[in-house]
């Protein structure tokens, strides 16, 4: 069996596990490790120092250092030099930062506040409850960046009061399912740091990069949104003056302004000190936590029991995504070693793909995995396999972070792993089925994939603000 | 029948530098690695990798060390956290000697002994190091706007390494120290605001140009680097004599070549950044002097060290004989470029 | 056993929120670069150091906490369709093969790799500062021995849920915001 061999079977090995379900940043140090054994495997330099030993050295001293010998082996330096480079990766350092002011703003008691007076405001909008809804979740998503908490807290204040209004259930269902999976794409998004650490595109580059898809989903969501309620009212009724009271202007303004523009006021400010080059990743991300703690504050919503969730669950899910890291970097640098990469490679340029039928293959396959799999795995474990192929397709890494962070939004969406539906179904009133939110998500999945078909159309939509903000590469 | 000659399998060494693959140093290690195939006429081989493939650039020492890379390519200064002494050999006090007289003091003027006694006999490392390669003075940098006075760099973020870093700290700026694959993005994520790396062609090939307009010459921060290679002793030593002398000595034989390669490269990379916009200076006499004056402070505070004294002593009577003499014997090289170019120096 | 199991929970998760609150200081001090750098033109010299330094020790004195309540992620989707004394036998044995090995390559060649640097006093190379790094490295031992005790305490957990039947979870914890509601949600459907 040839090294190349091997490194398939690791492969192999790892995906059996997975599907065992056991903790997978430990299957990837096991493996790794298992197999850097046998990749760095080297008597010579291993029982060296066995070797020298006197031969009238007493049993016990050679047993101990043949045992030694055993232990000499390089992987175990190599592993502890890449779980140092992870502890030591400053991109990441924006990782645990932007998931404290995440979880911050969820406790903020803002997402009522953002609802009410979004309600208030859009109310003469056809389908105003819908495009509340959909703002609300896309602008709270965007400060948490991260699903769940999003579509669960909307799932009980939003959804209860679109089908008081007599919405169509699965048309408020799909727009809070939609709404709450935005975070993971628009800036500054945990996904695209994470992508970031994982491939070496710069994050900056991969926020100005999905900023205008991000604002075009959202566009093509809110478009949507207004054109089914304008072509069928019956799905998305007026309020009446008891569900959504009018409000004269000046009110409606003093709303905005104490619930909507700080939150805007807050990300706008994070992510402009990122473009701009005023503050790395990390420091305005630190901004924004402390921009929240004030923010809840003000809001008398910041109670210690809060403050000590948060923490906790900052350094939970931190954890969880790092020791991720620390698996994978030492799975990927055992498994290109013995030369899996390169047998990848050349198997995929042996197919004589067009570079779309690559990129409809990828990004079918990480369709296809976001079923079983969560988006940090893929990110971290999967997306590092596609990327050593893009310069035989010519494809630029930052296209194709930002069209995966689009197809990840599906994942969220389509059975038989959608998160996001499941959430929702979770807190949703009885007469709610799953599907009628699988139906009511169906035209969200149908815009995700044209705005994906619109990026690969114009990459424009991709480069135009890196290249602006950064010089063209 | 005829005797089939089996030629015995290859020993294959992986080197790893501290470059980004797209860095012209690159193809400098390769002149060391065709070098060392070439002269042991197949029986070695060398796999050469970019910073990041086995470890970080910041981390070669202690991979050469753990032997999870056999030798690494690289300078000393990388590895200054772990003893300040590091940095002495190639990037300390700048006396008035070149990088070729520094590079002569390692050779013949004790610096080989100092740096063996640092690495094996102080620190107890796993190592034997060799420089080559004396490298032209480093530019002082990539400045997004013009700096002509020493209050124009206070409290600029500047990436530079070593005692350079300490050097320019107490100048007033404030100095990040990164491998040189991060300065780019670190200008675009806003780590830093100016930076020196090393050489034209080692700065345009990663893109210094797109980030900053104005790139300064001549400075008496790192003026006399080399760099180092790194191999792991045990696997040194278990080697046939005559490989252990191709894998020393190649390191003297690409020093030559790689000098004819930067002296080609970087020249005409000069020409190209001028001819895409780049504004070229020399750093200003008030600059200069002052990072002078801010040498003085730091050699005090560095010779507090027992080890450091010793080294900065000889390095000083190393630099006191032998520039008195290139200095006294050196033609005016000037006049003579005026002489044939006349009008294109702007000194 | 079941004390063990408690211990450890306890040990793991006393550790893990401790240095969770490295993450409002990393807050204050990044803020406090930012601010420093923009008032008054003085940019710190440890900013970056003190970062990194404060984000790797959280995410690994964390790593313990973690799999103590089970947040590490795993692909589940078939694991939570078997009954839990399947998913006790496959745990116990994928505990045993895939997890103490690398668990123990932490400890052990982490000592090496720390206490070397902690022989030469290691600072960072980052900045003139001289940030101190080998106590930083020494991290890599204390999370192993963490997770160490830890993994003890789920194969005594797999070993209980295969004698009894059902998972002893650890002690209620923080949740997140959406598991919280779900459940709240799942609690007044039952009611009604
Ligand atoms: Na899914
Ligand atoms: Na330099």
């Amino acid at each position: 069996m040839i090294d190349a061999h091997v490194a398939l079977m690791m492969l192999g090995i790892f995906i059996i596990l997975v599907f065992l379900g056991f903790p997978v940043a430990f299957t990837l140090m096991a493996l790794g490790i298992g197999f850097g054994y046998y990749a760095y495997f080297d008597d010579g330099r291993m029982w060296r120092a066995f070797n020298r030993l006197a031969e009238d050295s007493d049993t016990l001293t050679s047993a101990i250092t043949w045992f030694e010998g055993a232990f000499n082996n390089r992987i175990f330096d190599l592993f502890i030099n890449q779980t140092y480079t992870v502890m030591s990766n400053e991109v990441l350092t924006a990782v645990p930062l932007f998931l404290f002011m995440g979880y911050i703003v969820e406790r903020s008691n803002i997402v009522n506040r953002l609802f009410s007076t979004l309600n208030v405001a859009a109310r003469n909008i056809p389908g105003s409850l819908g495009v509340a809804a959909l703002v609300t979740c896309a602008l709270f998503a965007t400060a948490t960046g991260i699903v769940g908490a999003v579509v669960t807290l909307m799932g009980m204040l939003a959804l209860p009061a679109m089908l008081k209004a007599r919405y169509d259930k699965s048309f408020a269902a799909g727009i809070i399912c939609a709404g709450g999976t935005l975070g993971i794409l628009i800036p500054p998004s945990i996904m695209l740091i994470v992508y970031a650490a994982a491939s070496g595109v710069s994050i900056v580059r991969l926020y100005a990069g999905a900023l205008l898809p991000g604002l075009t989903l959202v566009g093509l969501y809110l478009l949507y949104i207004v054109c089914r309620s304008m072509l069928q009212p019956k799905a998305a009724p007026r309020p009446t003056k008891e569900e959504v009271p009018e409000v004269p202007l000046p009110k409606v303004l003093w709303m905005l302004a104490t619930s909507f523009f700080p939150l805007a006021f807050l990300i706008l400010s994070v992510l402009g000190s990122i473009l701009f080059g005023l503050a790395t990743p990390t420091e305005a991300a630190s901004i924004g936590a402390l921009g929240g703690i004030i923010l809840a504050a003000s809001y008398r919503a910041l109670t210690f029991d809060r403050l000590r969730e948060s923490v906790y669950l900052t350094v939970r899910t931190s954890a969880m995504v790092c020791w991720l890291f620390v698996g994978s970097y030492t799975f990927s640098s055992v498994f290109s070693y013995l030369g899996g990469e390169h047998v990848i490679s050349e198997f995929v340029s042996g197919l004589d793909l067009t570079p779309l039928q690559f990129l409809l293959l990828a990004q079918l396959i990480i369709f296809l995995l976001g079923w079983p799999l969560e988006w940090s795995e893929i990110i971290i474990i999967f997306v590092p396999i596609f990327l050593p192929l893009l310069p035989l397709f010519d494809i630029d890494p930052l296209f194709f972070g930002i069209l995966v962070a689009l197809n990840l939004q599906t994942s969220f969406l389509t059975p038989p792993m959608a998160m996001s539906a499941y959430y929702l179904k979770g807190v949703a009133p009885p007469g709610i089925l799953l599907t009628d939110i699988f139906k009511g998500i169906m035209p969200f999945l149908f815009m995700v994939i044209v705005s994906m078909v619109l990026m690969y159309t114009f990459p424009q939509i991709v480069f135009h603000l890196p290249d602006l903000f950064y010089g063209a590469r | 029948a005829p005797a089939v000659h089996a030629q015995p399998a290859p020993m294959v060494l992986k080197m790893q530098t501290s470059w980004p693959s797209s860095d012209i140093w690159m193809t400098f290690a390769q002149q060391y690695v065709d070098r060392v195939e070439a002269m042991s006429g197949g029986r070695l081989k060398i796999d050469l990798l970019p910073a990041g493939a086995v470890v970080a650039a910041f981390q070669v020492l202690d991979g050469v060390n753990d032997g999870v890379i056999d030798i690494a390519h690289s300078v000393p200064v990388y590895w200054y956290g772990k003893n300040k002494a590091a940095s002495l050999f190639g990037t300390g006090p700048v006396f008035g000697g070149s990088a070729t007289t520094m590079l002569s003091w390692y050779y013949a003027g004790g610096g080989q002994e100092f740096y063996r006694e640092l690495t094996q006999d102080v620190m107890g490392l796993d190592i034997v190091g060799r420089l080559g390669f004396p490298m032209p003075a480093q530019p002082f940098g990539w400045f997004k706007k013009q700096v002509n006075a020493v209050s124009d760099i206070e409290g600029l973020k500047y990436r530079t390494v070593g005692l350079a870093a300490d050097l320019l700290q107490s100048m007033g700026m404030s100095v990040a120290q990164l491998p040189g694959g991060e300065i780019v993005p670190a200008m675009e994520r806003g780590v830093i605001d100016a930076f020196e790396f090393n050489n034209p062609s080692s700065d345009m090939r990663f893109g210094a140009q797109d980030v900053a307009k104005n790139y300064y010459l001549s400075s008496y921060h790192q003026a006399s680097e080399s760099f180092e290679f790194l191999f792991n002793k045990g696997l040194l030593e278990d080697m046939d004599p005559d490989l252990q002398a191709i894998l020393l000595h190649s390191v003297e034989a690409a020093s030559t070549s790689n000098t004819a390669l930067a002296m080609d490269n970087y020249s005409a990379d000069l020409q190209k950044l001028q001819d895409e916009g780049v504004e070229v200076h020399r750093t200003s006499k008030d600059i200069l002097a002052a990072q002078l004056e801010a040498w003085d402070k730091l050699i005090p505070t560095l010779e507090e060290d027992s080890f450091m004294k010793r080294v900065l002593d000889s390095q000083r009577a190393w630099v006191e004989r032998v520039t008195y003499y290139e200095l006294m014997n050196s033609p005016d090289y000037q006049l003579a470029y005026e002489h044939y170019f006349p009008g294109k120096l702007k000194l | 056993m079941i004390r063990f199991i408690e211990f450890a929970d306890k040990l793991s998760a006393w550790f893990g929120k401790a240095f969770g609150w490295l993450i409002i200081l990393m807050t204050l001090g990044m803020s406090y670069e930012v601010a420093s750098r923009y008032l008054f033109n003085a940019p710190t010299t440890w900013s970056l150091d003190v970062s990194f330094i404060m984000y790797g020790t959280m995410f690994m004195m964390g790593g313990a906490y973690t799999l103590s309540r089970g947040g590490h992620v795993r692909g589940d989707f078939l694991y939570r369709l078997w009954k839990p004394r399947t998913q006790g036998m496959v745990d116990l044995v994928l505990y045993l093969f895939f997890f103490f090995p690398g668990v123990i390559a932490l400890i052990f060649s982490g000592w090496k790799y720390a206490a070397r640097s902690w022989g030469y006093g290691e600072v960072s190379v980052n900045s003139p500062a001289g940030v101190p790094i080998f106590q930083f490295k020494a991290v890599i031992v204390a999370a192993g021995i963490l997770l160490f005790i830890q993994g003890i305490a789920q194969v005594m957990r797999c070993i209980m849920c295969i004698r009894e039947g059902y998972w002893r979870n650890a002690e209620d914890d923080v949740q997140e915001t959406e598991e919280l509601l779900m459940k709240q949600g799942v609690a007044k459907s039952d009611g009604s």
